[in-house]
């Protein structure tokens, strides 16, 4: 998967996340406005009930107002007269009450308006029949009453009343269908938003789920890419180790094909050397011939020879010897290579070491040395490994040898062998306080017959190259640190648990 | 037993060659020495046109084998050699610049007689040499009598 597909994918998440709060939000908003809005309804509703009642209420009153003055011009007891002042007392505020109730509504408030004095009248109407029968003039009340006077304000106030019964049913179908359609709103707002918040759930879950699949996927590729990394190492590993044992040979056979011109140089420098006895022998017996005709005694002897020819005889000696001398240095340096070449073909065996009870070994070994040079030499503790024994041995003597070898004089001599592990691995760090490397020179000890630094010391140049070819094939690597005057470090980092795979060969 | 040794030396190297040559003659051994310069003619030389050796029958041979020959190892040329007959007896030497202990422990099992890494030091070479030629003035001894 591209780093763009992936993005995408991970902004599409995020988006449908927000997508869903924004839902979940705009549901609960809306939801709370809903049921704020049907508790109106439903206010409004009570309302149109309450001002229905408060009709009623109001017309009760002055029913029972009227049917107290009824009550008392035909019997005059003083109890109606009290009902009806009652009745009389509590239309007021009844219909105080009506009005502030419809003040909402104009028509209605128009309508109670109308009532009021209606109302007003019919009871002043009545208090005066009662205030004539309280003055003994019932006579003239009953009339009143008979003669049916306000009888049309009565039927006028019920006519107004009905009005607005009428009005307020209206009203409270009107504000009962609005209730409904609220809370139905409110109930398809929710199933809208839960079926939204469903459906984003399930997509949020595909895209989980896609994402977790090419999670999978991207893991199973990365194992295949492991896998492959691993077969390529491993290639190359034998390819290296196709060129390092190519390399082998070559070296085998160029010392070996380099010696046999070499043998017959160094043979047929003798044969010259056996003729360069035999002719200035020949030559002093003719010299001695010419002088004196006295036979040569033994041709054992040293021959005599002048002062000319003994010259000639001392040129031709040493030029014999510089070719001697460099022969025999060339051997040195072909059966230097030959060991090295024999060593790279000698199979190495993984054992477990104690290192440092081997090199406290070489230590005791190099005492005589170390306590000539003045040097003291410290092992501290040091990882156990398995690794080849002898080429461990190998490795760290020659490391001692050569900070014994190149003290700095007039210094007593300090060698500390350290070691550490880290990842696998084990670090030995050989440190002296000896003369020290110029960093120029860093590279070139390693090289084969190379040295550094003042030549004052016997040695082909071979030991550090030897030294890091037996770290390589133990499938380590080793580094110096060092500055003129100050000391030399060198650091060998060798696998813990050599198995001995990176280094066979099948010679 | 009448018969004088005759010295095969199978040396591809000129130099060797001639530098074996004047030691075996300085050690005072005088027996006829045929060289090879290559490991085709000694083998066609040894084993005869019909590969079976029979010229040879009877016949006293040293050879003189290099193990780095151009056209063929030695070492074939000495398990052939002891593996023929007619020729198992002759003795053989081997001279040559390999001192590889898997080598010379090989040459030894093939059944050569005397194992010998050729010295660049002239001294010991030719010490060598004599030692060999005493070995061949010893076996010359009889056919020199009669």
């Amino acid at each position: 998967m591209t780093p763009d597909a992936k993005r995408r994918r991970a902004i599409g998440q995020i988006l449908l996340l927000a997508a869903g709060l924004v839902v979940l939000t705009f549901i609960s908003a809306g939801s709370v406005h809903l049921v704020n809005r049907a508790r109106e309804d439903a206010r409004w509703v009570l309302h149109t009930v309450e001002v229905e009642n408060q009709l009623s209420l109001a017309q009760l009153q002055l029913h029972r107002a009227e049917s107290a003055q009824r009550g008392y011009l035909s019997t005059l007891l003083p109890d109606f007269h009290t009902d009806f002042e009652e009745a009389a007392s509590a239309l007021t505020p009844a219909l105080q009450r009506l009005s502030q109730l419809v003040s909402d509504t104009p028509a209605e408030k128009r309508l109670v308006d109308e009532m009021l004095p209606l109302v007003n009248q019919r009871i002043e109407e009545f208090r005066n029949t009662i205030e004539l029968a309280l003055t003994q003039r019932v006579d003239d009340a009953t009339r009143a009453v008979r003669e049916g006077i306000g009888r049309d304000a009565m039927k006028h106030i019920d006519d107004l009343a009905s009005q607005m019964r009428t009005e307020e049913d209206r009203l409270f179908v009107e504000r009962t269908t609005n209730a409904d359609r609220t809370q139905s709103l409110a109930a398809s707002m929710t199933w809208v938003g839960s079926g939204f918040v469903v459906v984003l759930a399930g997509i949020s879950i595909l895209l989980v789920r896609r994402s977790a699949r090419a999670r999978d996927d991207a893991e199973a590729l990365l194992r295949d890419n492991n896998l492959n990394l691993e077969a390529t190492i491993d290639e190359r590993t034998a390819d290296l180790r196709e060129a390092n044992d190519e390399i082998q040979r070559f070296a085998y056979i160029v010392s070996h094909d380099l010696r046999s011109p070499l043998v017959n140089i160094m043979g047929f420098t003798s044969e010259l050397e056996q003729l360069h006895a035999d002719i200035f022998k020949r030559i002093a017996t003719f010299a001695r011939a010419s002088a004196s005709p006295a036979p040569v005694v033994a041709a054992e002897t040293e021959p005599v020879l002048e002062a000319e020819d003994k010259q000639l005889a001392q040129d031709f000696s040493e030029a014999l010897e510089f070719i001697k001398s460099s022969i025999a240095k060339m051997d040195r340096l072909i059966s230097a290579i030959l060991n090295l070449t024999r060593e790279g073909r000698r199979e190495f065996e993984p054992v477990r070491i104690d290192t440092r009870e081997l090199i406290e070994g070489i230590v005791t070994t190099v005492a005589h040395q170390a306590a000539e040079a003045h040097a003291q030499i410290r092992v501290e503790p040091l990882p156990h490994i398995v690794s080849d024994r002898l080429a461990l041995e190998q490795i760290f003597s020659n490391l001692i040898d050569n900070a014994l070898k190149y003290l700095e004089p007039g210094v007593p001599g300090d060698i500390s062998i350290r070691g550490r592990t880290k990842l696998g691995f084990a670090i030995f760090e050989v440190a002296d306080n000896g003369r020290g490397i110029d960093p120029k020179d860093h590279r070139r000890i390693f090289d084969l017959f190379r040295r550094a630094g003042a030549q004052d010391k016997p040695g082909q140049g071979i030991g550090l190259a030897h030294v890091r070819a037996l770290v390589r094939r133990l499938g380590g690597t080793m580094s110096v640190s060092s500055e003129l005057h100050s000391g030399s470090t060198f650091t060998i980092t060798l696998p813990i648990k050599w198995t001995g795979s990176n280094g066979k060969r099948a010679s | 037993m009448s018969q004088p040794v005759t010295i095969i030396m199978i040396e591809d190297d000129e130099g060797h060659a001639r530098l074996i040559e004047r030691n075996i003659r300085r050690s005072g051994v005088n027996n006829e020495i045929v060289p090879f310069s290559n490991g085709t003619a000694a083998v066609n030389y040894l084993f005869g046109s019909d590969g079976t050796g029979l010229d040879q029958k009877g016949r006293a041979l040293l050879i003189l084998l290099d193990l780095n020959l151009p056209d063929m190892s030695g070492i074939d040329i000495l398990r052939w050699v002891k593996e023929n007959r007619y020729l198992k007896t002759a003795p053989v030497v081997v001279l040559t610049t390999t001192d590889d202990s898997q080598e010379i422990k090989r040459c030894y099992e093939l059944g050569c007689n005397v194992y010998m890494t050729k010295p660049v030091n002239y001294d010991r070479f030719a010490n060598a040499i004599r030692q060999l030629g005493l070995f061949f003035s010893v076996i010359q001894v009889p056919a020199a009598a009669t």
